[in-house]
């Protein structure tokens, strides 16, 4: 009886508690305005960077205070969708080039462009700054981005009396030799996590003259030739003629690939630029590890770019102060601490050669940050579809190529069928 | 052959328990490794230092406290909620005939066929527009809302099981329709709301995709969207405090379980009725 009686208070405590946590916000009438940034940064380092920013502007703008909303990257999209149609979004928005490209096209961000400095629009690459362009209106600010870099085991190198490449670029023809080299003595080459090689293989298409779209939106047209066919070609000869790379890691994430990397099954492995902070931090003690330069197909090294944004709500009271808030956020000082502590690639140039003359000696950073200046637009960033097609068409198709299961006039076909399927 | 009956048995429940068992010691041992030790190839249950500082990371980190004290009184209101409305309403299911039983029962199976991302734009404005939206207390009515049909079907299951034969001897004893409940059927019952009360925490505990889409102020988070977080962009993943916040996030649910698992015992039922 006693304890129905203390069941019963808990959960009547319980439910007075609840129906009292309602929150309510907002500016008053002659107070500061109040921006809401939601912010996605998930590192420790990056979340205290991001919060000092905050900090250090609220101190230098008593009128204008921004709240920090910590948000989480899994099921942003849908979070988004959500408030933009509810007309709750926030005035500020993290997120990436893909992911607020289709809601710049349905007409939920500010147009930047008036409050763009010139400084900061000669600061950031054009090809970047295209991957945030929409209809000629800058929708985003780029903060951070990622490449695909060769980290390489320097030791099982020098075992098979390979020279380590030091020039501004190295092809991918050096590559393939260096992984046939290594590949010796139960080890392989190369570690390529490609279960999921759509992005890899759209982001490096550049570099061999690919494309892969032209047009945008509903417009667009898939074209896959020679310069869309090269490097998953290349990835076929290496795996399946040469012998040269781990067949395992074709089926797992670039994660997974960078255990038998550290276990000296693999020479070389192919990952996102970010990993060497997790390398730095998870390989085994005395473990010498090297960042080889950016890779050069024929056409150059160029990568496309998706980076990380900021952009504004269209509706917010405040665009013209959001704007402002972003251009303090994305100035040099900033951007530079930001990408340090995320271990990524600054968006604007002043920012990259301030991390390379603070990092430049560290292991790696210097050939990371070399690859950001070959960032360039990427054309499937403007495509409606593209999301549909690269889950539903391309990464299975992608798949069954390299596990042999259709040839290159396959894959070829099933690319360009499928998006002109989905595209009807 | 009968003795080798008995140690074959327990071998089977022992192998049964290790399987179910396996995945949960499997996180308390990703806990309490290194990041260098979880992105090896070296795979071993017990690790080869114990690493606490996944513990402190995931309680330092994001306030999983807070967010487990949220999740813990939106679970407990919602499934007070389910309880107290699915009860009678699984009776009167269980006990009806005909066409309006037919049709509520249909409804119930309809109502679940419904995805979630349907509903979930109409559901954030119906709440925005009462005041709900952001709060825990929207947040445990759409945990009610969502929990409440299954419940409903998982509770006239049971009511149906109880023999109408008890009820209408207990009539014939004198007792009331008030008495009848009291004293025969809530008894009998109690397996049942204690099953459906479990469900009703698990899912509202475990319960995503509306805390995410719902809740926008980090002070109201619930525990899986404070777990998510360990998840960055970049497909970086925070395994070992993840792996820790996980098993932290377990406690409760264990918790509440070994003191309900009792009141499971269905032995009520035996004897009740002569066959």
């Amino acid at each position: 009886m006693k304890s129905r009686r203390l069941v019963a208070a808990a959960l009547a405590a319980a439910a007075s508690l609840l129906f009292t946590a309602c929150s309510s916000g907002g500016d008053s009438a002659d107070g500061p305005v109040t921006l809401k940034f939601q912010s996605l940064s998930d590192q420790p380092a990056a979340i205290a960077a991001t919060n000092k920013i905050v900090d250090d502007w609220n101190k230098a703008h008593p009128d204008i205070k921004v709240e920090v909303v910590q948000a989480g990257w899994d099921g942003v999209y849908d979070k988004l969708i959500t408030q933009f149609n509810a007309g709750s979004a926030p005035d500020i928005i993290h997120y990436e080039a893909a992911g607020v490209v289709p809601f710049a096209k349905d007409g939920y961000l500010a147009d930047l462009t008036p409050y763009l400095s010139e400084q900061k629009k000669t600061d950031i690459p054009k090809g970047v700054l295209d991957s945030v362009t929409v209809d000629n209106q800058v929708i985003a600010y780029p903060t951070e981005l990622q490449s695909y870099v060769v980290f390489a085991n320097r030791a099982l190198l020098q075992k098979a009396g390979v020279t380590i490449p030091t020039g501004d670029t190295m092809t991918w023809d050096q590559l393939r030799e260096i992984a046939r080299a290594t590949t010796r003595d139960g080890a392989y080459g190369l570690g390529w996590g490609l279960s999921s090689p759509t992005a890899a293989m759209v982001a490096l298409a550049p570099g061999f003259g690919g494309k892969y779209f032209d047009g945008t939106g509903t417009d667009a047209k898939i074209s896959v030739g020679q310069g869309e066919m090269a490097l998953p070609q290349l990835v076929d000869a290496m795996a399946h003629q040469d012998n040269s790379i781990l067949p395992v890691t074709l089926t797992q994430s670039g994660s997974k690939a960078l255990a038998p990397f550290y276990a000296g099954q693999t020479a070389m492995t192919i990952q996102g630029s970010f990993q060497a902070a997790n390398i730095a931090k998870d390989a085994p003690a005395g473990f010498d590890w090297v960042v080889l330069p950016p890779l050069a197909g024929p056409a150059g090294p160029a990568q496309a770019a998706n980076p990380q944004t900021l952009s504004v709500n269209k509706d917010s009271a405040h665009v013209e102060q959001a704007a402002q808030f972003i251009e303090f956020f994305t100035n040099t000082e900033n951007l530079a601490a930001l990408n340090e502590a995320d271990a990524l690639i600054p968006a604007t140039t002043s920012a990259r050669e301030a991390l390379t003359t603070k990092l430049g000696a560290q292991n790696g950073w210097k050939e990371i940050l070399s690859s950001g200046q070959y960032l360039t637009s990427a054309p499937y960033l403007f495509v409606d579809k593209y999301a549909q097609w690269k889950d539903t068409v391309a990464t299975p198709a992608y798949q069954k190529f390299l596990a042999k299961q259709i040839d290159a006039n396959g894959l070829s076909k099933e690319l360009t069928d499928g998006w002109n399927s989905i595209n009807r | 052959m009968r003795v080798l009956l008995r140690p074959t048995q327990y071998l089977a429940l022992a192998a049964y328990i290790l399987l179910l068992g396996f995945p949960l010691l499997w996180l308390i041992s990703a806990s309490v490794k290194s990041s260098g030790e979880l992105n090896s190839l070296t795979v071993s249950l017990l690790p080869q230092q114990w690493h606490w500082d996944n513990y402190s990371d995931a309680l330092d980190r994001q306030g999983l406290v807070h967010s487990a004290g949220n999740s813990l009184v939106v679970a407990l209101v919602s499934t007070a909620l389910v309880i107290v409305i699915a009860l009678p309403a699984s009776y009167v299911l269980a006990r009806l005939k005909g066409k309006i039983r037919a049709a509520g029962v249909g409804w119930i199976l309809v109502s679940q066929v419904f995805p979630v991302v349907l509903v979930i734009l109409p559901l954030f404005l119906i709440l925005r527009t009462i005041g709900l939206a952001d709060s825990l207390a929207g947040l445990t009515l759409v945990h009610t809302t969502y929990t409440l049909p299954f419940a409903l079907w998982m509770l006239q299951g049971y009511v149906s099981a109880i023999p109408v034969d008890l009820e209408e001897a207990g009539a014939m004893d004198g007792a009331g329709r008030w008495t009848v409940l009291r004293r025969i059927v809530f008894p009998l019952l109690m397996p049942g709301i204690v099953a459906t009360a479990m469900f009703s925490f698990v899912s509202s505990w475990n319960e995503f995709f509306f805390a995410l889409v719902l809740l926008q102020s980090p002070e109201n988070y619930t525990l899986p969207i404070t777990l998510n977080m360990f998840i960055g962009g970049e497909g970086k993943v925070s395994l070992g405090p993840l792996a820790a916040g996980a098993v932290l996030a377990a406690i409760p649910s264990i918790v509440f379980f070994t003191i309900l698992r009792r009141r499971l015992t269905s032995g009520l039922m035996a004897g009740a009725v002569k066959g």
